[in-house]
């Protein structure tokens, strides 16, 4: 625990005094983090609830109060994020949804882009739609590519098909028409036609959801929307109750899909923004940390028990794209393939994930090739050494015989069994490859690092950036194990750990901003721009923003807008967002040309085109975490203990002395092994690990 | 090479195999984020390799896996022209189907890479260009009938000679093609990724070495010898024969068959095309080394989904086919449309391969893209316009599962593109993009749909180019299941309607509807032992038609209801009658 000063409060003097709680919900465990109003950090994890995930959050909460001796009604505001989202999404628990579509279109949801995540697999199946064809219906109406309206929405016919779908039983409706992005009136006509028909009835219509081209595209993002939605405002509501019931009267915030927080309100009527929240906010913890030790270049790790993550925070920003695929399993770190998933054409946080995890099985494939994941042990049976009935060798097994791992896991709650880990790599690995066991265990860890590495190379070295200029920050429970190795593959010189990595993701939902995104196709050659036009859309998306953020509580000293243009060489799809400082083509062309040739190596002289108008409204939220003003509560003492840690062929086993995180040396030489409540922290030979007074590890490799 | 590498250790040997694997994924997106047209940065025709100095694959994208059997003759090519005069800052094309090419519009580039002086690899992006000249625009024309009307032909020239850029080639290209826009941005498209292969080759070398690579090389051809020889030791010994067909070949309408001899011995196979048709005149010949590239593929299909496709697999793989046939014609034939001649034989190949495999075989699917191809001068602006438009697809039916409704033939991991891109961008309206009730061939398990893809054209004229087949030779069923439905192409003009032929160029004016039905997949099993509960599903859905339900499946739908004994009456009669 680290205790933390109140020193965070005269930079905001607005900040309502308070406490705060931040909440992740993830599949096994619901992680929470307090601030309270004399700055202490308190923490818990709780087991989830994956049947009802408000009661473990609510029931945390009442916990996290407690151990602070805080009421609920000095709770300021609960940020929270959820895996809700994505659970309708895995397990298809959505609403009973209909899509309304232009006459002719009602398969593109269907038919999608076509292609296969794999190649040579003629087993593959393709994920079934969310909406089955049944429910997809057409109505007369047409919208030309410029706009013009060729054929008028028929209203009867769509208000027959709407009886139809709500007589069967559907609760959520989504439109999308055939280029209603360059004019929505169809749409907003529809969508009035219905709500004043059937009150109970959520209607989606693409265009709020993303007026942008590519119907395949806006369709799905739209069809996610409707299908979550009623899902998760029953789930915000339930948590809203209890809540409630506990005293606590705060505003709710919610995590969004791009690291940024939005009032409940606006996840509950656009949820398909809020489908990977949560997951963002790790690596918003990881931008404010790195803010506040003043290093701005950074690749945030996170490793669980099924899957390892990595993202980019370059000169202090989150490097985010503008669309992703949910896709059940495994999603490859490769942005390349596009295909076998549900598509959200919505701003996140640019994350590539992996399935290596703790859990991950590692095997020998007939060719003779070792294998680790995607398969995972889970939490049951677990791996080998949890001699809870499984038998196939982990990771975690691995680092158990290697000595990476202690006997005794998290506080206590599980001893690990050698023999059981032992006995899994020997028989399914080091004797089929005809290794040592030790050796069959380093393969392990060699090979489960290479596949985490490719997470990290999918954020920087296919996007250009080179990782040697970056600081890896280890997150998760497993990241601190694993991350001084991976960051040696890819010639990263430092690791940062955070005082708490195995909560860091609540904790970074603290340090949050709310943020609001708004886009206006604006298609032009840009040395034909139109410079008072496009400054005319500008301010018409300020205004937009201005509401929104208000309407999100933000004052407006607090607002920063960001304007950013899109765009690209004539005849290309994929555009490149260029942030818009000073009036003029010239130096939009300048700045193009510069963030073009960054990333491809290559500038073309053809003829370059705007795209569109991005403005995306920020809101410095009063009051958020700032890790400037931790403390760590330390006091340095002697390893509790030496362990025999085997560190590869070149430099054997060595006997490693083994320190209790809260009160290791300040400034210690690896090897050295760190074990604290939420993770265990591994500091190979050579490197300089220090701490600094907010209870951050700064690991500087050999 | 091979002789001097080291032998690898089996962890390094995973390490490297990642590595390679995320260096030709990462090719393959920058591809997708620079290009220019549309055939490429929407529809995804190419592809990106990583080969060592001797062209060998060490690993390929998820890309069009049709061109990569055939960069083994590329580079043969390329050794014929150049031997060692090889430098840094070299780049070569080459688009030749006689000289390391398969048809005029896929144009190879190769950079070889230096560590130093020592030559440790190529990088290689295969393009298809929305058009290299000749007398059709998109120069895919199926009625051409020498290779000299099919566009600008390319031996293996160096685009970059030791860094310095070869005007003189990049100023011929940019004349002889209708788009040079397009086509020089997807050269430079080309360009930009190779850079970008090269920096990462050439990392990997700095780390490990470049005789770690070759180790890694030998031992990656070796594993995937070995997985491919210990499937084919577990298939039974024997000649397996199939015949599929191609419905013409653009002038005369009958049927072009290719014939299959699949002979399994031990634990290798040869797979013998003796009696295929000869070739013909117009332009679905196809080049021998296209024909292996289908081959390998095929094969590679029905082992398991982790043997990696390299030339170790294609070690364990003798083909053949007659010099003078449809399969390895002689120069001068035509061959723009050759890749529909690869999806047959694909399609033929897994035909053989069905009898050895039941579990893993597949019914035949929609039988290759159907390209409509429209070309002509914007009415205003003059500004010539080409639209390459490839429509994908439908996967036939497996042993425990129906084939898949809408989705790239598996010979390649095609997209499509956008309708409200197309409609932005050229002069056109869409009309209907649909799944197409009916068309899956019945069976147990069912094929799956193929597509509906309606186009009104809006400039004044076009040439209009549709290279189409499974008009008159549906897709195949398997094990008792039944063809899928034909295709169709329909042009409405002036009023009137009228079916057209599979292959077809004509000009077509302001108001045309072109219209293409395209096959579904084949099914798979006795359409009789189908569940008549998933038959009912699909009449809900509208994906099979209460006809269609009786008449292909024996059941009887009325009013949205299963009527069983109905259903149990009719199987039984039929049963009978069978």
């Amino acid at each position: 625990m680290i205790g933390l000063s109140p020193a965070g409060a005269d930079r905001a003097p607005r900040n309502p005094v308070g406490t705060r709680i931040g909440v992740d919900v993830g599949g096994t465990f619901t992680d929470l983090v307090l601030t309270d109003a004399a700055g202490r950090v308190f923490h818990r994890k709780v087991s989830s609830t994956p049947h009802a995930p408000d009661a473990a959050v609510v029931k945390g909460i009442a916990a996290l109060l407690a151990d602070a001796g805080c009421s609920g009604a000095g709770v300021v505001e609960v940020v929270h994020g959820t895996t809700v989202g994505s659970n309708t999404l895995l397990q298809k628990t959505g609403a009973p949804t209909g899509l309304i579509t232009t006459k002719g279109f009602r398969d593109v949801l269907e038919i999608g882009r076509l292609r296969t995540p794999g190649m040579f697999d003629l087993q593959w199946e393709k994920p079934a739609p969310l909406v089955p064809r049944r429910y997809r219906r057409e109505v007369a109406e047409r919208i030309a590519a410029d706009g013009t309206v060729l054929v008028p929405l028929d209203a009867d016919a769509l208000m027959a098909v709407a009886e139809d779908l709500v007589a069967a039983g559907l609760t959520s409706i989504a439109i999308c028409f055939l280029n209603s992005y360059r004019n929505p009136v169809h749409e907003q006509q529809a969508e009035m036609l219905l709500l004043a028909r059937y009150s109970g009835l959520k209607v989606t219509c693409s265009v709020s959801v993303l007026p942008e081209a590519k119907e395949y595209e806006r369709t799905s993002t739209t069809v996610v929307n409707a299908y979550v939605r009623p899902v998760l405002e029953d789930y915000l509501a339930r948590l809203e109750r209890g809540l409630a019931a506990a005293g606590i009267s705060a505003p709710l915030l919610v995590c969004n899909s791009n690291g940024a927080l939005a009032s409940a309100e606006t996840a509950r009527t656009k949820p398909v923004f809020f489908i990977s929240s949560g997951r963002a906010a790790g690596v918003v913890g990881g931008a404010r940390l790195g803010e506040a030790l003043n290093i701005k270049d950074l690749v945030v790790f996170d490793m669980g028990g099924t899957t390892a993550s990595a993202s980019l925070v370059q000169d202090g920003a989150l490097a985010r794209v503008s669309e992703y695929e949910f896709r059940a399993g495994i999603s490859t770190p490769s942005r390349f393939i596009k295909a076998g998933g549900y598509m959200m054409s919505v701003p996140t946080v640019d994350v590539a994930e992996v399935g290596s995890g703790a859990g991950s099985i590692a095997s020998v494939d007939p060719g003779g090739l070792l294998k680790v994941g995607p398969v995972s042990a889970g939490a049951d049976p677990g791996p080998a050494c949890y001699a809870a009935g499984g038998t196939r060798p982990t990771v975690t097994d691995a680092n158990l015989l290697l000595g990476f791992l202690p006997d005794v896991l998290a506080g206590g709650e599980r001893r690990l069994s050698h023999e059981s880990a032992a006995a899994a790599i020997r028989d399914h690995l080091a004797a089929p490859l005809g290794l040592s066991a030790e050796a069959a265990a380093h393969g392990v860890r060699e090979v489960v690092n290479a596949n985490m590495a490719r997470a990290i190379r999918a954020v920087t070295v296919e996007r250009g950036t080179d990782p040697r200029d970056f600081t890896l920050v280890a997150i998760g429970g497993s990241g601190p194990v694993h991350a001084a190795d991976i960051a040696q593959l890819l010639s990263m010189p430092r690791v940062l750990v955070p005082a708490c990595p195995g909560v860091f993701t609540a904790m970074g939902m603290l340090a949050g901003d709310v943020e609001r995104y708004f886009i206006r196709p604006f298609p032009c050659r840009l040395d034909m721009l139109d410079l008072a036009a496009l400054e005319a859309v500008l301010a018409d998306l300020k205004v937009e923003a201005k509401a929104a953020l208000q309407a999100e509580g933000i004052a407006e000293p607090d607002m920063v807008f960001a304007p950013e243009v899109d765009m690209r060489f004539r005849g290309q799809e994929t555009a490149l967002a260029v942030p818009y400082e000073s009036a003029g083509a010239a130096p939009l062309k300048a700045a193009f040309d510069a963030a073009y040739e960054a990333m491809y190596g290559y500038v073309s002289h053809d003829v370059v085109e705007v795209v569109s108008l991005r403005l995306i409204g920020r809101g410095a939220r009063p009051g958020k975490l700032d890790f400037r003003s931790a403390a760590a509560v330390t006091a340095a003492s002697a390893p509790t203990g030496m362990r025999a840690v085997y560190f590869g062929p070149e430099l054997g086993r060595r006997d490693v002395p083994v320190y209790d995180r809260a009160s290791a040396p300040g400034r210690l030489t690896g090897p050295a092994i760190l074990e604290g409540a939420d993770s265990t922290v591994v500091v190979p030979p050579g490197a300089e690990a220090v701490a600094d007074a907010h209870g951050n590890l700064l690991i500087t490799l050999a | 090479m091979t002789e001097a590498a080291k032998p690898i250790d089996p962890i390094t040997f995973a390490v490297l195999k990642s590595a390679f694997e995320s260096i030709v994924d990462d090719m393959a997106y920058t591809v997708m984020r620079t290009a220019r047209s549309p055939i490429v940065r929407d529809v995804l025709d190419y592809s990106t390799t990583m080969c060592d100095a001797e062209g060998r694959i060490l690993a390929q994208a998820k890309t069009v896996a049709l061109h990569l059997g055939a960069v083994p003759d590329a580079m043969a090519a390329l050794q014929r022209h150049y031997g060692d005069d090889l430098h840094p800052g070299d780049v070569i094309v080459f688009n030749d189907p006689y000289d390391g090419g398969m048809h005029l519009p896929d144009i190879f580039m190769f950079k070889p890479i230096f560590a130093g002086a020592r030559h440790v690899g190529y990088a290689v992006v295969i393009c298809h260009h929305c058009d290299v000249g000749g007398r059709v625009p998109g120069s895919n024309a199926s009625d051409s009938t020498e290779i000299f009307q099919e566009g600008l032909r390319i031996p293996p020239l160096k685009l970059f000679d030791r860094g310095v850029r070869n005007k003189t080639l990049f100023d011929i290209i940019a004349k002889n093609v209708r788009l040079p826009d397009l086509v020089i941005g997807d050269l430079e498209s080309q360009l930009a990724t190779c850079m970008l292969g090269e920096r990462e080759l050439l990392r990997l070398v700095a780390k490990y070495g470049a005789d770690m690579l070759e180790g890694f090389l030998a031992e990656f051809l070796d594993y995937g010898e070995r997985l491919t020889r210990s499937a084919f030791a577990a298939w039974p010994d024997g000649t397996y024969r199939f015949t599929d067909y191609i419905d013409g070949d653009g002038f005369d309408e009958a049927p072009i068959p290719i014939k299959v001899a699949v002979t399994v011995a031990g634990d290798g196979i040869s797979v013998d095309f003796a009696g295929s048709a000869p070739q013909v005149r117009g332009a679905i010949n196809s080049t021998f080394s296209f024909v292996k590239s289908a081959t390998y593929l095929a094969v590679r299909c029905m082992l398991d989904a982790d043997v990696p496709n390299n030339a170790g697999v294609y070690r364990c793989i003798g083909v053949s086919a007659p010099k003078g046939s449809l399969l390895n014609p002689h120069f001068p034939a035509p061959v723009a449309a050759r890749a529909l001649t690869g999806y047959r034989v694909a399609d033929t190949v897994l035909g053989a391969l069905a009898q050895i495999a039941p579990d893993r075989a597949v019914a035949a699917g929609e039988g290759g893209n159907s390209v409509v191809c429209l070309g002509g001068y914007d009415s205003e602006t003059r500004e010539p316009f080409i639209v390459v438009d490839m429509i994908n697809g439908a996967l036939g039916a497996r042993a425990e599962k129906d084939g898949i409704d809408a989705i790239t033939n598996p010979t390649q991991n095609m997209s499509n593109m956008p309708v409200e891109i197309m409609e932005a961008t050229y002069p056109l309206r869409i009309e209907e993009y649909a799944l197409r009730e009916d068309s899956c061939g019945a069976g147990r398990m069912r094929g799956g749909l193929g597509i509906v893809r309606q186009y009104r054209l809006l400039a004044a004229e076009a040439v209009m180019q549709l290279r189409t087949d499974r008009h008159a030779n549906p897709p195949y069923g398997l094990f008792g299941g039944g063809p899928a439905a034909s295709s169709r192409n329909i042009l409405s003009e002036n009023g009137a309607s009228e079916v057209l032929a599979s292959k077809v160029t004509r000009t077509v004016r302001a108001g045309a509807v072109i219209r293409h039905e395209q096959a579904g997949g084949g099914g798979y099993g006795d359409p009789l032992q189908r569940d008549p509960a998933r038959v009912l599903e699909d009449v809900i859905d509208g994906k099979v038609s209460p006809d269609y339900a009786r008449s292909g499946f024996g059941v009887v739908v009325r009013d949205g209801r299963l009527d069983l004994p109905a259903t149990q009456a009719l199987r039984a009669s039929r049963a009978k009658a069978a």
